[in-house]
């Protein structure tokens, strides 16, 4: 990401100062045309065998976990392994864990976008529909974990004769709204960021069916300069609300645990905790979906660049390098406060019975990252995919960590406890990631996954030049 | 409307019985559109459409259009956002149904524990306010439209740079606009007829 420096180089007037160049946004010089039928052929090509392959294998397990939830739902929370004293347990684990993993999605699209970081363009469509199958995967907890799901509108101000009202100083009712308005927000973003694209898939239908649906979501759009001037106008303010609603969104769902009082969660520096590790579990995701789709589709190698990847494998090891921090820091801080109950609780959790997750966590989430500091790490790519899958793996177990050994090691010894998770709780987890990857395959499928004009209006040579009369700024970026 | 523009050579899409909508025409570069505008502007066209396939930065420049009001209405959408939030929230807790717990207060001195719902609230009607506002101000939902007529442009907008000229336009002439855009290098020109409705 090193910008060239321009002024110093105006500043100090030596001549032959060496001015770094841009890796290209696309490889082999491929020009706009092929970038439409790159991007088209995937979704416009027979569906391949593999396709129905995965889809039927992620199918069901999406239905295994539909099936477990109706069964929770049917007989009660008690089929899972929740109880005296960890209330909240994988329900509140897996919330947590895909509510964050959005969160490096967002990021991506909107927070590099308004840095004008272009080289994030051909990843942002995918990891902003990673966002979104998330947030659907994380709202599946909330809802049902609160047993009578019948009941789940209490959760909203809905004026009724029972008396129930919510409590709006509750973190717990901030979640329902920061949840609602960032699967709004950020699907809002990822539609409106599609429209040109799928008018693109309308204009090039070969059937009537595909022509009616595709008409139908483009809208009508045409692409004319009208259109475009309050689409890039939407795009900014969009992209700066969702940058906003991330860190809002992660301070909420840390003032969840950061709120209460219990040792090892009251702490101010859960926000932060929440916010890096969310970018730093999403950055592992988003390498994890994009590897394998990088392997299958061979024309996506110019798009999905090595320097691309290599970047985000560098925001990977800047994540990790902090959750590192959060930990030690956590740690001092337990030691630090001299007081035995938060001593007692990392104590707890590094040498109690349920020792084995937390010192999973740490050996996963200090040491895998660093191994990015490596270029020949980062451009080796099956051992990128190999390392973004364990970085995940050590994430979740970070949220398990947070909070069971927490709930099950408070104040009281006599309400010290343990938990144990039920066939229940792994198939309905299980489920979860089976919906996502059902999603994600539809949304490979079904919509273009990069954004075609986004990438097209950055190539080389498809901008008036300078000297045309109209040039202004902007131009210069593109370059 | 008598069909006296059929009598030119130019290709036609459509149908010819309806009457004209516009002339159409394509650029091969960006430039070649920009230098156009321009021209088009000097000769005092002032209803046309440049359709890209994606946005060509200095175009809305040349043809001289404002700026979005886009930020202005998500602002208005975000003001209305935080006076709905904490109207949803404060006269409930503290006029009509004042829900204490553990005696804490519910009034203004609570003020910090009601800006989360006002963020989100905040973020999300803003939100709605810009695709709303892109889609309504970029006049859509609109599935039929003239263009589509053109197959051309239709069959893949993302081969070129297009212009179309309606023929509503005070100083629209065919002859003197195909010289015009011949001359300035553009292919395909194009008399767009508006499509034959299917109720006869």
């Amino acid at each position: 990401m090193s910008t060239p420096s321009i002024i110093t180089a105006a500043e100090t007037e030596t001549p032959d100062l060496h001015v770094l160049e841009r890796p290209p946004q696309v490889l082999n010089n491929r020009g706009p045309l092929w970038v439409t039928d790159a991007v088209c052929s995937i979704v416009e090509g027979k569906t391949p065998l593999w396709w129905y392959a995965a889809i039927a294998f992620t199918g069901t397990f999406a239905a295994i976990g539909g099936a477990c939830i109706l069964y929770m739902i049917c007989t009660g929370v008690g089929v899972w392994g929740s109880n005296s004293p960890c209330f909240w347990a994988w329900d509140i684990t897996n919330f947590i864990f895909w509510v964050s993993m959005a969160h490096a999605g967002s990021l991506i699209s909107a927070l590099l976008f308004l840095t004008r970081q272009k080289w994030s363009l051909s990843i942002s469509r995918a990891a902003e529909a990673m966002t979104v199958f998330a947030i659907v995967c994380a709202g599946v907890y909330p809802a049902i974990h609160i047993g009578r799901v019948w009941f789940v509108w209490f959760l909203f101000p809905v004026p009724n004769s029972y008396g129930m009202w919510p409590n709006f100083l509750s973190p717990l009712l901030w979640d329902v709204f920061a949840v609602t308005s960032y699967l709004t927000v950020s699907s809002l973003f990822w539609f409106a960021g599609m429209i040109p694209d799928l008018a693109v898939l309308r204009d090039r239908a070969t059937t009537k069916v595909r022509k009616f649906a595709y008409g139908i979501v483009s809208l009508g759009w045409l692409g004319t300069a009208r259109q475009w001037r309050h689409y890039e106008m939407m795009y900014v303010l969009l992209a700066g609300l969702t940058s906003v609603l991330v860190v809002t969104v992660t301070t909420i769902v840390a003032s969840d645990c950061a709120t209460s009082v219990i040792p090892g969660w009251h702490a101010t520096i859960f926000p932060f905790y929440f916010m890096v590790g969310a970018v730093y579990s999403g950055s592992a995701a988003i390498l994890t979906l994009l590897l394998p789709l990088r392997l299958i589709y061979p024309q996506l190698r110019d798009l999905i660049t090595p320097s691309q990847l290599d970047k985000v494998c560098k925001l990977l090891l800047m994540m990790g390098s902090c959750v590192a921090y959060v930990y030690v820091f956590e740690l001092f801080n337990a030691w630090y406060s001299a007081n035995p109950f938060e001593r007692g609780a990392f104590w707890e959790r590094f040498t109690g019975s349920c020792s084995w997750y937390a010192i999973t966590c740490l050996s996963i989430n200090l040491t895998v990252p660093q191994l990015f500091w490596f270029k020949a790490v980062r451009r080796c790519l099956p051992l990128v995919f190999i390392l973004a899958i364990l970085c995940n793996v050590g994430m979740w177990f970070e949220r398990f960590m947070i909070v069971t050994s927490t709930l099950t090691h408070d104040f009281l010894p006599s309400s010290w406890g343990n938990f144990h998770p039920t066939i229940v709780d792994i198939l309905t987890a299980t489920g979860t990631l089976g919906i996502f990857f059902t999603l994600f395959l539809l949304f490979i499928r079904f919509v273009p996954i990069m954004s075609m004009n986004e990438l097209k209006a950055v190539l080389p040579g498809t901008q008036p030049h300078a000297g045309a009369g109209h040039s202004n700024n902007s131009t210069e970026e593109t370059h | 409307m008598s069909n006296h523009f059929q009598g030119h050579h130019l290709p036609i899409a459509g149908s010819k019985e309806e009457p004209l909508y516009a002339l159409g025409a394509r650029f091969e570069t960006p430039e070649a559109l920009v230098h156009a505008v321009d021209r088009l502007r000097d000769e005092g066209v002032s209803l046309y459409e440049c359709l890209t396939p994606y946005p060509i930065h200095g175009l809305a420049e040349a043809m001289k259009l404002p700026k979005s009001i886009l930020s202005l209405l998500v602002l208005g959408g975000g003001v209305s956002a935080v006076l709905i939030a904490l109207s949803m929230q404060l006269i409930p807790s503290c006029i009509i149904y004042p829900l204490v717990v553990d005696g804490k207060p519910l009034n203004l001195l609570a003020l910090p524990q009601y800006v989360p719902i006002v963020v989100a609230l905040t973020l999300m009607i803003g939100a709605i306010t810009a695709v709303t506002g892109m889609i309504l101000l970029g006049g859509m939902p609109r599935w039929n439209n003239p263009m589509f007529a053109w197959d051309l442009f239709a069959k893949d907008a993302s081969r070129g740079f297009f212009i179309a000229i309606e023929a509503r336009d005070r100083k629209f002439s065919t002859s003197a606009l195909t010289e015009l855009l011949h001359e300035l290098g553009a292919g395909d020109i194009t008399a767009i007829h508006q499509e034959a409705s299917e109720e006869k």
